[in-house]
């Protein structure tokens, strides 16, 4: 099974994303901050279909992280949707540049972020 | 950092022109403002300095990928279940009992129905759950007797209404606890629709803007809250197409804020339950 990673440091948000995953039928995997997130990912770099991660985090922040996965061989092929807020414009278009396949902004509902996973894996083409 | 591209008056009228052409979406000055928030990821994705290479890309694209990526992102996703009261309402007291009625007096075709621009299926499937309520409570039309089509130009928002399931949230937004349990199996936080609901709707892919003559014809096509985002232009190509799409004496349902007025004439206003709907009058020489 696919699984979707999420890595955000706000348990409701990682429980938002948990549930529009087993929606679609995907399996769940989270992490709290970037460290446990590359742990994940090297325990389960196989499995990982798609990585939905927070921009705004303590520590390492979500556009760091963004690049170390995006410069790890191990990880680079794995699709990235960044969560963050209308008001982080200038990190939306610096996250894209930096590999980000998409990225949906706060406040959304279950059906929107749904959609954009299915958009992220390629599910309907 | 990057710097963020500014969207110039230029861009905005290239792009304004191109939606509009594209999908119908009409956008006045003031709106400006929903091309740079929304697209402004697109321009990175696609390595675009500025929004007119973007235009250029789109235009150019071949494979119409970029721009419907652009419409996906420009059109808003917003449903509910039996969203307001008055068209459900319309479809049990009215409409439903006039067909019930045709197939007594001998009528053979199934009954049509579409759901244009239907989201992510809370509609198509609200409609599906109307009529087994109909049935339940003592109706005489079988649900043989019903076909929904449901269609939006969003590929992605169409695998989640085939999907037919969702999570706890989404169900509650306008589904009483009842017609949920009824409907849905629970498992886990997942709420799946029931199979012979699912089965009931037919989903494809349609932009408006294209032909709808593959579509076949209607009794009832329910096009809520879509014209509101359509250009007067577009309305009536539209609105044309629809007169075409219906049946003689078909019914069109809109959203509560929007009427044929200034798109149709080919229409009769009625209403029922507080709400109205509209009839196709038959063909004038």
């Amino acid at each position: 099974m696919q699984n979707v990673l999420c890595v955000d440091d706000s348990r409701i948000m990682r429980t938002m994303i948990r549930g529009t995953a087993e929606v679609l039928g995907l399996g769940f995997l989270e992490a709290p901050n970037g460290k446990t997130a590359l742990e994940v990912l090297a325990a389960n770099a196989d499995t990982v279909g798609l990585i939905c991660l927070d921009i705004n985090m303590p520590e390492m922040s979500g556009l760091e992280l963004l690049g170390r996965i995006k410069g790890d061989e191990r990880f680079r092929h794995i699709p990235v949707m960044m969560i963050t807020t209308e008001s982080c414009k200038s990190s939306i278009v610096a996250a894209i540049k930096g590999g980000a396949a998409n990225y949906l902004c706060k406040p959304f509902k279950q059906e929107d972020l749904a959609t954009k996973m299915v958009d992220t894996l390629g599910l309907a083409v | 950092m990057s710097s963020t591209a500014t969207l110039s008056s230029q861009e905005f009228n290239l792009l304004r022109t191109y939606i509009e052409k594209s999908c119908g979406i009409a956008l006045g000055n003031e709106k400006a403002y929903l091309i740079d928030s929304r697209l402004s990821g697109l321009l990175a994705e696609n390595a675009c300095e500025g929004y007119e290479q973007l235009y250029h890309k789109a235009v150019n694209d071949p494979t119409n990928r970029l721009r419907d990526k652009i419409v996906d992102a420009m059109t808003t996703n917003e449903t509910l279940w039996f969203r307001d009261v008055h068209p459900y309402a319309i479809l049990r007291e009215k409409l439903l009992p006039d067909l019930e009625e045709q197939f007594s007096r001998g009528r053979r075709t199934p009954v049509r129905i579409w759901s244009a621009a239907c989201s992510t299926g809370q509609e198509p499937y609200s409609l599906a759950m109307a009529l087994r309520e109909y049935k339940r409570l003592g109706g005489r039309l079988e649900c043989e007797q019903v076909q929904i089509i449901a269609t939006d130009i969003s590929s992605s928002a169409l695998f989640v209404a085939r999907n037919g399931a969702y999570d706890r949230l989404a169900v509650t937004r306008g589904l009483d606890e009842p017609t949920r349990d009824r409907y849905f199996k629970q498992v886990g936080n997942v709420w799946r629709l029931d199979e012979s609901i699912k089965k009931m709707v037919t989903f494809s892919r349609l932009n408006l803007q294209d032909s709808l003559a593959s579509l076949g014809t209607f009794d009832i096509i329910f096009l809520r809250y879509v014209a509101i985002y359509f250009s007067d232009e577009f309305n009536r190509q539209l609105f044309a197409k629809l007169e075409q799409a219906l049946t003689p004496g078909g019914h069109l349902i809109l959203g509560a804020v929007e009427s044929v007025r200034g798109h149709s004439t080919a229409f009769e206003t009625q209403t029922h339950a507080g709400g109205m709907f509209y009839r196709l009058q038959a063909a004038r020489s």
